[in-house]
């Protein structure tokens, strides 16, 4: 009899005796579980990624010799452009170190770029991740800076093997310091769940009552040097409408942000050369 | 039976579905659609194998999922643990040989776990209609999805075992 009743509630037997299990495995053996999962999932992704590039290099073989010639010379012609650019950057900087030295100023962080291709996108109301084709193999560590073209794309939040995880701007969970463009004031950027179908929106707070912007003259939210890992002046995206925010004493607002966050590509990961050393407790 | 190839062949079919669900998750992102197509892959092992078999094949889709989705590891385990035990529990009511039972049961697997993942990951949103008007897109995308991919899906299985001539009868019923 014992028997019958054993066999009719042994899913739910096996279920408690699960869930009790669970709870009590230590946090280390859970996370140790999630790390070789991940890691025996992460060939498929970087074997999907390669099948892309696979599949673009053919397409672009399909390309007749007139538009090839033409697309090389347009090439060319950025080339130069920004030959010229980088001359005028070189000198830049070194009249900034110049005057950085005159001034006795401390040092900037510098970094190196690794550029990396998109994976995969998880973007969604709940989670806001994308996956590059670089890990450990490339040195890239927790907290790193991830940027594109339009300016911040998010921070690296997991580093396996061959592949890293990277929480978006757009994503609830990243928050880092900020200001307006010609204003040195810091604020706070925060991302917000994204709900509709619209380009994705961000939020700025503790902005000071005196700054104005409008839909006419929207102000642009760009990095400051107190964001830690981001270099300043990366842009964030901009903001055309501020209101008081819920403290009165300081403003709040809606940042837009660049739509082609939603369909990355290509990113670059931004490598501190001198990594800081912060002391620890240990004597 | 200690070992059942059952069990490896519906894991790796629900490896398949997680991994075709995440590549066209990512190409659908810039139009802001996402799909959780995660109710069939629980259906098969909980109808057809023996309740040791059931619960690893369960346990190992539950942690893939979790280590490829970005929620709380566990989240999904514990989710397909929890439905799966249901399921068992009144299989001898579905009928495994059709599609019929296996594709309403997919829906309803589906549908608890969208309003679960939705619930416990964004509780602070619950009264933004933003996230009600996400819920509902995702809601339909899933299902809309799932009406060609369930069908599919369960005769693909169904395919497996008969490729890897494998018994398709449901085992291991409990006595009533």
């Amino acid at each position: 009899m014992a028997n019958v009743r054993l066999d009719k509630i042994k899913p739910l037997v096996a279920l408690a005796a699960f869930l009790f299990a669970w709870w009590a495995i230590p946090t280390t053996v859970k996370s140790y579980l999630k790390v070789g999962f991940t890691e025996f999932q992460s060939p498929a992704w970087v074997a999907t990624s390669y099948l892309d590039d696979l599949e673009g290099f053919w397409a672009r073989r399909s390309h007749s010799k007139v538009e090839l010639i033409e697309a090389g010379r347009e090439v060319a012609r950025a080339k130069s452009h920004y030959q010229f650019r980088a001359q005028r950057t070189q000198s830049l900087e070194q009249e900034i170190l110049r005057l950085e030295t005159i001034l006795n100023l401390p040092s900037r962080r510098e970094f190196r770029y690794e550029v990396a291709r998109v994976v995969r996108r998880d973007l969604n109301f709940w989670w806001q991740h994308i996956i590059i084709r670089k890990g450990k193999d490339y040195n890239i560590p927790k907290g790193a800076a991830v940027v594109f073209a339009g300016g911040v794309v998010g921070r690296v939040i997991e580093v396996n093997a061959f592949t890293s995880r990277v929480e978006l701007v757009t994503s609830p969970n990243f928050r880092m310091a900020a200001n307006f463009e010609g204003d040195g004031r810091p604020v706070i950027y925060q991302g917000v769940a994204q709900s509709g179908f619209g380009n994705p929106i961000g939020s700025v707070r503790d902005v000071p009552k005196d700054t104005h912007a409008s839909t006419l003259t929207p102000l642009k939210l760009v990095s400051t040097h107190f964001g830690g890992a981001f270099p300043a002046g990366l842009v964030i995206g901009q903001v055309s409408w501020l209101e008081p925010g819920i403290t009165g004493i300081f403003q709040a607002g809606s940042v837009e942000l660049d739509s082609r966050l939603l369909s990355l590509h290509e990113v670059a990961v931004l490598i501190p050369l001198y990594p800081i050393n912060l002391p620890t407790d240990d004597l | 039976m200690i070992f059942d190839l059952r069990a490896i062949l519906l894991f790796g079919s629900n490896v398949l579905l997680l991994y075709i669900t995440l590549i066209a998750n990512s190409a659908l992102s810039s139009w802001s659609i996402y799909m959780l197509l995660l109710g069939p892959m629980l259906v098969f092992p909980a109808l057809y194998l023996r309740h040791q078999h059931y619960f690893n094949c369960t346990l190992c889709t539950g942690l893939w999922c979790d280590a490829a989705l970005p929620s709380p590891f566990g989240l999904f385990t514990i989710l397909f643990l929890i439905s799966g035990a249901l399921i068992f529990q009144f299989r001898i009511r579905f009928r495994a040989n059709q599609n019929y039972h296996p594709i309403f049961l997919s829906h309803g697997i589906n549908f608890f776990f969208i309003l679960f993942v939705a619930i416990s990951m964004s509780t602070e949103y619950l009264l933004s209609v933003g996230f009600w008007l996400h819920f509902v897109v995702i809601t339909i995308t899933s299902h809309l999805t799932l009406l060609i991919v369930s069908p599919w899906f369960f005769n693909f299985e169904r395919m497996l075992f008969a490729l890897f001539r494998m018994d398709d009868e449901s085992e291991d019923y409990p006595n009533f």
